[in-house]
């Protein structure tokens, strides 16, 4: 079997020296849609920041498509070896019309608009407007087919729904999911919105408050909703046969 | 008629190189987020390689500490005689070179330029305050003046035409050829630079990074990369264009360093974003100053006031009250750490063990001491001032020295011209340059970070071209004097007399009075750090959305700070008049006021005992008095400052002050661990605000 596109070993991360995740453990491979779940708090956004160099890391190692993360400096190292980041609050560049955010998602050669509009062909009528005119849910497809357009092997995407309706959430899962299976990249889908994400996801981690407290397949934390619920709340259940430890899963 | 044509176009020769220094400040502001002050010193620099490379066959070496000289001078006190070979000062290549090979080591020298500036001084600055960058790039102002003075002398040198010069009629004048090739060449680098950034996709990525660098780095574009090709790009453009413009400006070290404030100006109207609107707003103002130049000669109802000088203020401030605040942040990707403004501790006993302690050295020491103990006294005023201003309010002034000014004057026509006595005459010049720190301060209402800089920049350079170069209540065309302090008949002046101590020049009398205003200011500025207001300061620094939503009156903290930060200057200003006597308006320059700012920063821009520190540093002060026992640093005085500013903010923003206040806490901290009173370790409690 190929090794994983991500290995994060025992991550401890955060800031001004304080670590906010502490002692990860988590693996996507290719093909894989993972959910990283979690309430407020979680360190879910630390993680993916962590894995793109984005915050210092005190502990434990990442490896990203086959090499280690670089210093913040030069973070932006990780996306060229395939790595596709969606940060929270989409990162849509707003002074910049929508055909210029899609052309920065290489940094050479041509770029295949229309593979854009085939995920999302409501983007057509909208390529030369600013990227700060269009609403929330228009703006989240540009992100996220500039993710797809740069044809990444592993993506992240942090908080899909944040500012979106639910049923526009809904929508783009499925595309999410279309993408992971056409492509066969990796994915890892940060969300507060455990059910919904679960029906689109293969495996699942679940945070809180920095430790990892709940991981196993999709379907697994599906039907045990309680258990879900609990690991939300603060439940501390670790003990728990079915789902530990969380190596043991994959 | 065509007389003023002809100026007009004539006009063109200063308005390109202020239209291709705008030009290459919005490059660099729009890769990196920085107003680079030393810009137009960039250009003198290049310049001048060019004009000695040509003309001596001479490349500059900046001045470098030499070791071997300091083991020397120790081996000489011990009665050797040795004699460290020196470091050159300039690499000689014949008696002259051919005019491509200097163009060539010009351009060389541009680039290398603007490399050193991205990599040494504002990548380790990404992550500061947007005032620490601005004060960073004064560094490089002051540094590179500096090294121009101490290798090539401040006489004006002749540059020979590059281009055709002869004169094509235009309108009926006659103007000569090299301007239209000269605006020629600016409108395609300007279109160059357009394109590039609308079409390439290095230009959208650079465009991306500024809006939200993050998201950039994210798409595998390196921000760093940008600034520094930016970087390269500017410095280039202004040194060729200098090159080419020196025969028309002449080559001083101060006059396209200086035009770095109509390039500003110009740059501000495109909001320094707008290729377009800084070049031909640049060119603009060219021609207009020579237009101004020629109306103020010809005709009677022009008024005689330097106008000129004041033609980029009054379009900064023209652009500050029709837009507000034009200027675009940049998103970063890390929050700013601003300068540790911890509250001094005030103890009773070691105030009053200083003050004695002081008192006994004002009047004791010899007296080249007292003079540098009265000129650092002074400079901890002005400092105080900053402290008051950037320190506790964040907001930049490069007018202090200015405001200090208001009041010298002020004090020399209110007491020596007009009869008031002192003990009135000094309060009001206090209050008169308070009333002037308002002004400013209305102007700071509506800007913050760099465009306050260029606001404070500009006033602080309309005030000296308008009141204190011209003859009236605040300034004259020779040398104004000021009346030695008296308060109840007895005199505080650098000749008067006093009881104690030899009966040389300065006497104490002057110090004993300097030394209570002083220390008056600092309790003053460390009541007010503890005080409410002191800690609503602190809160508008921080935040100004957030000190308003907890019911700060932001505008009232500000035009509050400003007002106390020009008392405190003016108080210092009047105190320096009566230490002098007589000064002239260079006393009071703009360069001062840049070289304080330098200092405060070096100092501690944020605490009195910062202040403090500055005073010890400030030129002439006691710190260049004891330092001359050693070396003479007179010369060297800029270039000093300059560079070590450069690494002080880059290395550790809270000054020597703070610096040395981390280093007696690790050492208290190692002392209790050796003497086993161990205490268990205290939550860092400190506002990093």
């Amino acid at each position: 079997m190929n090794p994983p596109l991500l290995q994060v070993d025992n991550l401890y991360a955060g800031y001004n020296g304080v670590s906010v995740v502490r002692g990860l453990t988590l693996t996507v491979s290719a093909g894989e849609l993972v959910a990283l779940l979690g309430p407020n708090g979680a360190g879910k956004t630390t993680t993916l920041r962590a894995v793109s160099g984005l915050v210092e890391r005190h502990g434990g190692s990442v490896t990203v498509l086959g090499g280690p993360v670089p210093k913040l400096r030069r973070a932006h190292k990780v996306a060229r070896r395939g790595l596709a980041h969606v940060p929270e609050g989409r990162g849509i560049l707003g002074q910049l019309t929508v055909r210029e955010n899609l052309l920065l998602a290489t940094r050479r050669g041509k770029v295949d608009f229309h593979r854009a509009l085939d995920y999302f062909p409501a983007l057509e009528p909208l390529m030369d407007r600013k990227g700060a005119l269009l609403s929330g849910g228009e703006q989240q497809m540009v992100v996220l087919s500039r993710a797809i357009l740069a044809r990444p092997r592993l993506m992240l995407i942090d908080e899909l729904s944040l500012g979106l309706a639910p049923i526009l959430f809904s929508q783009l899962l499925p595309v999410v999911r279309r993408f992971v299976d056409e492509m066969g990249a990796g994915m890892l889908l940060v969300e507060q919105y455990a059910e919904m994400s679960l029906a689109y996801s293969d495996r699942a981690y679940v945070l809180n408050h920095g430790d990892l407290v709940l991981s196993g397949p999709a379907d697994d934390l599906l039907a045990d909703r309680g258990r879900l619920d609990a690991a939300y709340l603060g439940g501390n259940d670790r003990t728990c046969p079915e789902f530990l430890p969380a190596e043991s899963q994959t | 008629m065509s007389i003023y044509i002809q100026f007009l176009l004539i006009g063109i020769g200063t308005g390109v190189i202020i239209g291709a220094l705008a030009v290459g400040l919005t490059l660099s502001f729009r890769a990196s987020g920085v107003i680079n002050f030393g810009h137009g010193a960039i250009a003198t620099y290049v310049t001048y390689v060019f004009v000695e490379m040509h003309q001596n066959g001479e490349y500059p070496i900046p001045p470098l500490p030499n070791p071997l000289a300091m083991g020397a001078g120790i081996a000489n006190w011990f009665g050797a005689n040795l004699d460290a070979p020196d470091i050159p000062t300039v690499i000689h290549i014949g008696d002259g070179t051919s005019v491509g090979m200097a163009a060539a080591i010009a351009i060389a020298t541009s680039v290398l330029l603007g490399f050193a500036a991205h990599f040494l001084v504002f990548r380790p600055l990404r992550y500061a305050p947007a005032t620490a960058k601005v004060v960073a790039s004064i560094g490089i102002l002051l540094t590179l003046q500096a090294i121009v003075v101490l290798r090539f002398g401040s006489r004006p040198k002749q540059a020979e035409p590059l281009l055709p010069d002869e004169p094509v009629t235009v309108l009926g004048a006659d103007i000569p050829r090299d301007r239209f090739l000269l605006l020629a060449l600016l409108l395609i680098v300007t279109f160059v630079l357009w394109a590039a950034f609308r079409f390439t996709r290095f230009g959208i990525a650079t465009r991306a990074a500024a809006e939200n660098e993050e998201t950039a780095t994210l798409l595998g574009y390196s921000a760093d990369f940008q600034a520094a090709v930016s970087w390269i790009t500017a410095s280039m453009i202004a040194g060729g264009v200098g090159i080419l413009v020196a025969p028309i400006t002449g080559v001083t070290p101060a006059r396209m360093t200086l035009l770095i404030v109509p390039a500003v100006a110009a740059a501000m109207v495109g909001a320094f974003s707008s290729f377009w609107a800084s070049a031909l707003v640049g060119v603009a103002i060219g021609m207009v100053q020579s237009l101004i130049f020629i109306l103020e000669q010809r005709q009677s109802w022009v008024p005689d006031l330097d106008l000129s000088e004041i033609l980029p203020l009054v379009l900064i401030a023209a652009v500050m009250v029709v837009r507000g605040d034009v200027i675009p942040g940049r998103g970063a990707i890390r929050a700013e750490r601003l300068p540790l403004a911890y509250a001094d501790r005030i103890r009773p006993l070691a105030v009053i063990l200083f003050l004695i302690a002081m008192l006994a050295a004002v009047v004791w020491l010899p007296f080249e001491y007292r003079n540098g103990l009265n000129n650092s006294m002074i400079g901890v005023m002005l400092a105080l001032s900053l402290v008051v201003a950037t320190g506790f309010v964040g907001q930049i002034s490069l007018a202090q020295v200015a405001l200090a000014g208001i009041a010298a004057f002020g004090l020399g026509s209110y007491v020596a011209e007009g009869g008031i006595p002192f003990l009135l005459g000094y309060p009001l010049a206090v209050i008169t340059a308070a009333g002037f720190g308002f002004l400013v301060g209305l102007l700071a209402l509506r800007s913050r970070g760099p465009s306050l800089a260029i606001v404070t920049l500009g006033a602080g350079i309309a005030i000296e071209a308008v009141l204190f170069r011209r003859d009236g209540w605040f300034g004259t065309s020779g040398i104004a004097t000021a009346d030695a302090p008296e308060i109840f008949g007895i005199e505080f002046g650098f000749a008067s007399a006093f009881p104690l101590g030899d009966d040389k020049w300065p006497s104490p009398a002057v110090g004993v009075f300097i030394l209570a205003v002083t220390a008056a200011a600092c309790l003053f500025v460390a009541r007010l750090r503890r005080s409410p207001t002191g800690e609503h300061m602190l809160a508008v620094r921080a935040n100004e959305r957030a000190a308003a939503a907890a019911g700060v009156n932001v505008a009232r903290i500000k035009l509050a700070a400003f007002t106390l930060s020009a008392a405190i200057a003016g108080a210092a200003g009047a105190l320096k008049a009566g230490q002098l006597g007589s000064f002239r308006p260079d006393t009071f320059g703009f360069v001062a006021s840049l070289v304080l700012v330098a200092y405060a920063y070096l100092g501690g821009i944020s605490t009195v005992s910062g202040a403090l520190w500055t005073g010890t540093l400030v030129g002439a002060g006691i710190g260049t008095v004891v330092g001359e026992e050693f070396i003479i640093l007179g010369r060297y005085e800029t270039y000093i400052a300059g560079t070590f500013l450069i690494a002080e903010l880059a290395l550790d923003a809270d000054g020597i002050a703070g610096s040395t206040r981390r280093f007696n806490r690790f050492m208290a901290a190692r002392l209790r661990r050796m003497l086993g009173q161990a205490r268990p370790p205290i939550a860092r409690t400190e506002m990093v605000s």
